[in-house]
């Protein structure tokens, strides 16, 4: 306690010494997430990553000599806490960016907000697609990204020809497993089932049984993430299906808490840890050593909103500072090399992505199959440039 | 055939989940819509048992403990201050539903806890595989109903719970100890609520607010049995037929809300529901 | 004893005066709000004024859910419901056709029609004759789950769990819409303040009281909350149009059942049944969880359950409750009540005495199970008549008496009313037939006053003003004389749970004779009364069939039976034993073996 304190005067003193420092505020991201309800078991590890880009970059002198300070505010996964972390955000923290994985009825509740501030917005978290905003950009992936993956490799390598969709209610679901039936009819497949359960759900059994009379060659879900997606794999498990298995909402903390019941799923992601490049395991190396035993395993979620924090840091550099209308024409023309690889949301205010195909081995651990360079996301916003 | 076993293991499922809130409303003429909360508390109390590495099934009769004597607590001190108010007694446990979960947050985190299957793999029954951990809920919704059965027909504390379920006045009058078969009766449900958590466990994900999703079938289902334990096993099989049928013919999205409004409308049309029958 | 006569006549005229000054007190404290609510975005950051906008729009919620639950007894956890589905209707409208002034229109109507609509439904549904409160919160339970349900399966054109956003919306800036929400909060706090200190509210605390007695003064209960579940389901959706401009953004969550809840939270820490409690509660509380909850979300969660138990086991009454205790304690908080002035009706032209009989009972039976309690029971009532009906414990005195007065009882056989059926009619609906009904057990509102009780009585003839208190109450004479004989018209402001036994008889007695009832059923009103107050009641009796109205008397007081009665009716196990004058039936074997039967049996 003693010690902190004379760090903090020594601090103080510090930016005393240098008036450039003093006389300039820090830039603050405001980091709207969901510490409670349903994103809660992902959002520590968003905050973590986004701490230890601030802090990477504050120790490198921070963005055109000013520090960058995080603002972290609880938007408990939806729509009416969104409203207030977006309102606390703008208008009583006063941030320069927002960056953030959220639920989208939480991202399309604070757009309001974003586009009466006047505030840049990274949005960190893959979704259905096509939200589009001025001020909001996204670097994760859409279904145009994640999907034909799976499908082509179900189709090439397991032969398979008929399909059955299973999925949450809700808008990722749905959205996800519309752009996935309609890229099984382009290559020739058929789809033999498509099912939904509401979001809070948790009786899968006369899906299943459908599964089982349709007899199809594969199956692919889309549920929402966390409980919902445990639960079905649960009940898909405990009816004994081993069919090729593919699911769009599964990342690896989840898979690891499903046991051996994850085992053999296929899931297709920009982000797994098994990424074989040296600025995975920088980043990675770099995370166990700030977090240590409460490290969060980095996931696709999170990596993403890491370099979300570093492209603003380069669009900042780009446009001589944080004013809003700059940072917006800059943010496309920016890139970062970071976990995933090169990263420029240069598409519509999307970005292209290197996809990986992994499946889920017995331990929890996702081994990568295959990899697929830079993959479009295909037409999201055509009104935005 | 596949349809019949969704329909009766539907059904079990639905009668183990609602028993113990059957059990609360019947004598304490209380709905305690904590009960999710309970049903949660088992769920840890299996995940506890794994982590002290317990045999998996050990985690039944720790639940029903463990659940019990938090029911205890919870009749002492805040369902028996609101006897006379029945509507308050809902908010009340609702309340407790919130601590419960933030609470069980706090302790174990939010994240989706993994523990043990009970019973794993297929049995193959009329020529098809079928989940076995579902034909076991079969036999613990069987050996559930039995032991309640039994319990209320053949001890004292049945006997007694039964005098007040018919009239309350006139069994304190045959110097009935009303309070303490109501706080027994809250232990108990309460800790078939947690034993019910534990049985869970193999079909759901185990998380903080895992019992929220199962609180308002029960709750609709207790009230068209109206206090009685018969009408509940009918109210089982004929909503869960209902909630399968309609899911396979229909929608699924339909069968999910098919057992909240089919209820209501029951309710509607004959208030006592199915205990009338 | 500050209630004796002459120290009331002397205040009567300050104390008028002083309602006066508080019936204009809501709108003194709603201008004030109002002004200061319009000055306010001036002095408040951009944080709070957002923030504020929709703790209020929220606050408008409260007060429905206040209203039905605080005053109406209905527990409701749907006001999220119809909130949403104004919400929806506006933004989808605003969506779909445009936010032309035209379009804006249709969006404002659409937003408070459809809830409207909905309520209608979900009233219908919830409240009919012997439903229960907790049946109503079960439908209000159910009603968020599925129109959340539907807004999932509206796919894109609902937004499905991701809401509508994007669409334009009024052209206000945010202090414009704050300026419109606090508007809209202060109009509706305004409206439900006059309407609870109104005639019509007490209408809504005797239901939550004693609904059966509702029934049997003509006021038809279901009605009464069919009606306030429409009316606030509209105020509901009104809020939801607000909220759709303000925020520019819907979510299914907003029509939620975890939504309606918190409603229930907010109000029940307010202050439930106050107003303003659950106002201030809910714009306190949301505007603290926008500023703690980001950076504890956990912890406030656990707070707010922990506040919201401790309340609801150990203060029903909310904040406001322990400011209101401060404030009885204060010199000047100590609220005189004021009763109104007792006047007399102009008596009804008596209906002419025709030879029809004006009560028949045809061929009666009803049984439970197997088990018969009545069966051939024939009996005629003329006007003018006093019959008494005796005859020992269970020979089924009380269950015809409910059979004469409900016509929902199962039963067979027919009763007619002045040649009309009451087959299926509720009790309500026999009541207009002419029919007045006093319980074993004197049946009044505990929560109101003497005066309360006896307006209620009166609501079918004289309205009752949704927005004001009458200063009159006009009775029939024989119900003022009820009241001097007992002396309860010295009592009018007493709250009638403070009533001794007799007088609580003595008032719903007079409450029935209110009414004007052509028949008037009678079940042992002089039970646990003293001699003075038998024979008060049997004056009162004689003056009334004088005036030719029949009645119906079950009583075990023989020797009051042969002083009143014109005749008597014997019922002995379920069947009508005799039915003749005062001395046939005094003087017959059949009574006095019966009767010592019963004694030994």
């Amino acid at each position: 306690m003693l010690k902190r304190h004379f760090a903090g005067v020594a601090a103080v003193l510090a930016l005393a010494a240098t008036p450039a420092f003093a006389a300039d505020k820090p830039i603050v991201i405001g980091v709207p997430v969901g510490l409670s309800g349903a994103n809660s078991v992902v959002a520590p590890s968003v905050v973590q990553s986004a701490e230890l880009a601030v802090e990477e970059i504050n120790a490198a002198g921070g963005v055109l000599g000013r520090k960058l300070a995080l603002e972290v505010a609880d938007d408990a996964s939806g729509a009416a806490g969104a409203q207030k972390a977006f309102d606390s955000l703008i208008y009583q923290k006063k941030v320069d960016v927002l960056i953030s994985m959220e639920t989208s009825a939480a991202r399309n509740a604070g757009l309001p907000a974003v586009t009466k501030g006047k505030v840049p917005y990274i949005y960190t978290s893959f979704y259905e697609g096509k939200s589009c905003n001025k001020n909001m950009f996204v670097n994760a992936w859409v279904p145009e990204q994640q999907v034909p993956p799976i499908v082509d490799a179900f189709a090439k390598e397991k032969g398979a020809k008929t399909y059955f969709l299973i999925g949450s209610d809700y808008a990722f679901g749905r959205g996800m497993l519309a752009f996935t039936k309609s890229y099984i009819e382009k290559i020739g497949g058929k789809v033999v089932g498509e099912e939904y359960l509401p979001m809070d759900g948790s009786d899968w059994t006369a899906i299943i049984s459908k599964l089982k009379d349709a007899k199809p060659d594969a199956l692919i879900t889309s549920t929402a993430g966390g409980a919902p997606n445990v639960t079905l794999t649960k009940q898909l498990r405990g009816a004994g299906v081993s069919l090729p298995y593919a699911n769009l909402a599964v990342d690896e903390g989840t898979a690891k808490s499903m046991g051996t019941d994850a085992e053999g799923i296929y899931i297709s992601a920009s982000y797994v840890t098994g990424i074989d490049s040296p600025e995975n395991k920088t980043f990675l190396a770099a995370m166990e050593k700030k977090f240590g035993s409460g490290l969060k395993t980095p996931n696709d979620l999170s990596v993403p909103q890491y370099e979300a924090v570093y492209l603003y840091k380069a669009a900042v550099e780009k446009a001589g500072g944080t004013e809003t209308a700059k940072v917006l024409e800059a943010l496309p023309t920016v890139s970062f090399t970071g976990p995933r690889g090169t990263i420029s949301m240069s598409k519509q205010h999307h970005a292209p992505l290197t996809m990986y195909l992994g499946q889920v081995q017995g331990d929890g651990s996702v081994k990568v199959v295959s990899s697929f360079k830079n993959v479009d996301p295909g037409e999201q916003c055509p009104k935005l440039n | 055939m596949l349809l019949v076993l969704d329909i009766l293991t539907t059904a079990a499922i639905l009668f183990v989940v609602s028993i113990g809130l059957l059990a609360v409303f019947g004598v304490l003429k209380i709905i305690n819509f904590a009960h999710g909360a309970w049903l949660t508390i088992g769920a840890y109390c299996a995940v506890v048992a794994a982590k002290l590495g317990l045999n998996p099934w050990a985690a039944l009769p720790l639940a029903f403990v463990v659940g019990g004597a938090l029911g205890g607590l919870t009749e002492l001190f805040i369902i028996r201050p609101l006897y006379r108010r029945p509507l308050d007694a809902i908010l009340a446990t609702w309340g407790l539903g919130i601590v419960i979960g933030q609470l069980i947050t706090l302790g174990f985190g939010r994240d989706v806890q993994m523990t043990p299957n009970l019973v794993s793999g297929t049995v193959e029954i009329f020529g098809a595989d079928y989940s076995a951990y579902r034909l076991a809920t079969l036999g613990a919704a069987i050996v559930i109903g039995v032991a309640f059965a039994l319990t209320i027909g053949g001890t004292r504390l049945g006997l007694s719970a039964r005098a007040v379920i018919m009239n309350e006045t006139l069994a304190r009058g045959l110097g009935i100890d009303t309070a303490r078969v109501r706080l027994f009766t809250f232990m108990m449900g309460a800790g078939l609520a947690a034993l019910a958590g534990v049985l869970l466990t193999p079909l759901t994900s185990v998380d903080p607010n895992m019992g929220v999703g199962w609180l308002i079938g029960a709750f609709m289902l207790v009230m068209v049995a109206d206090a009685s334990f018969l009408a509940l096993g009918v109210a089982c099989l004929v909503f869960g037929a209902a909630q399968v049928l309609v899911s396979t013919f229909v929608s699924p999205i339909l069968g999910s809300i098919a057992i909240a409004v089919l209820a209501a409308l029951v309710l509607r049309v004959s208030p006592k529901g199915f205990s009338r029958a | 004893m500050p209630d004796d006569a002459p120290a009331l006549g002397l205040a009567a005229r300050p104390a008028r005066s002083r309602a006066r000054l508080s019936r204009s007190a809501p709108f003194v404290v709603a201008g004030l709000a109002a002004v200061a609510l319009w000055v306010a975005p001036a002095v408040l950051d951009t944080f709070a004024v957002n923030v504020l906008t929709r703790s209020m729009i929220y606050a408008v919620l409260a007060v429905t859910v206040d209203l039905l639950w605080g005053f109406a007894g209905v527990l409701t956890f749907g006001q999220a419901a119809f909130f949403g589905v104004g919400a929806y209707a506006t933004a989808m409208a605003l969506t779909y056709l445009g936010a032309t002034p035209e379009w804006m229109a249709v969006a404002l109507a659409l937003s408070v029609a459809a809830p409207m609509a909905l309520g209608l439904a979900v009233g219908w549904l919830s409240f009919y004759h012997r439903s229960t409160a907790l049946y109503a919160s079960v439908i209000s339970l159910v009603t968020p789950i599925v129109v959340t349900q539907l807004i999932y399966s509206g796919g894109e054109w609902t937004g499905s769990s991701s809401g509508l956003v994007g669409f334009d919306v009024l052209p206000l800036e945010l202090e414009g819409f704050f300026r419109l929400a606090a508007l809209v909060l202060v109009a509706v706090t305004l409206a439900a303040w006059v309407f609870v200190r109104s005639d019509a509210e007490r209408a809504l605390v005797a239901v939550r009281d004693n609904d059966a007695r509702c029934a049997y003064l003509g006021l038809s209960p279901k009605r009464l909350q069919i009606a306030l579940t429409t009316v606030l389901a509209g105020v509901a959706g009104l809020a939801g149009f607000v909220f759709a401009n303000a925020s520019s953004v819907v979510a299914p969550e907003n029509a939620g059942f975890l939504f309606g809840t918190e409603l229930v939270i907010w109000v029940a820490l307010g202050g439930r049944g106050t107003l303003l409690g659950p106002v201030l509660g809910t714009i306190a509380i949301d505007y603290l969880a926008a500023n703690l909850s980001g950076d504890l979300p956990f912890l406030w969660q656990l707070l707010l359950g922990t506040a919201f138990v401790a309340v609801i086991i150990l203060l029903p009454g909310g904040l406001a409750e322990l400011v209101r205790r401060v404030w009885a304690r204060l010199p000047f908080g100590r609220r005189q009540a004021v009763a109104p002035r007792l006047v007399a009706s102009s008596p009804r032209p008596n209906a002419a005495v025709s030879g029809a009989p004006l009560l028949k009972i045809e061929n009666l039976a009803k049984s439970y199970g197997s088990l018969t309690v009545l069966e051939n029971i024939d009996i005629e009532i003329r006007a003018g008549e006093l019959v008494s009906l005796v005859g020992p414990n269970g020979a089924g005195k009380t269950t015809l008496m409910r059979c004469l007065s409900d016509g929902t009882e199962p039963f067979s056989g027919a009763v007619s009313i002045g040649g009309a059926s009451t087959a299926g009619l509720t009790p309500n609906r026999i009541v207009a037939l002419g029919v007045g009904r006093k319980f074993q057990v004197a049946s009044v509102f505990e929560s109101l006053t003497v005066a309360d009780c006896l307006l209620l009585a009166r609501a079918p003839h004289d309205r009752l003003s949704p927005i004001g208190r009458a200063e009159t109450l006009s009775l029939p004479q024989a119900a003022l004389d009820v009241l001097r004989m007992t002396g309860l018209d010295r009592l009018l402001a007493e709250p009638t749970r403070l009533l001794s036994h007799g007088q609580k008889q003595a008032l719903e007695l007079a409450m029935v004779v209110a009414l004007e009832p052509r028949l008037i059923l009678l079940d042992e009103p002089t039970a646990g009364l003293t001699k003075a107050e038998r024979t008060t009641i049997g004056a009162v009796l004689r003056t009334l069939t004088g005036d030719g109205v029949a009645a119906v008397l079950v009583e075990h007081d023989l020797d009051f039976v042969r002083q009143i009665s014109s005749r008597i009716v014997v019922l002995h196990q379920g069947r009508l034993a005799l039915d003749g004058t005062v001395d046939e039936v005094v003087n017959s074997e059949l009574v006095r073996t019966i009767y010592s039967g019963g004694a030994h049996g």
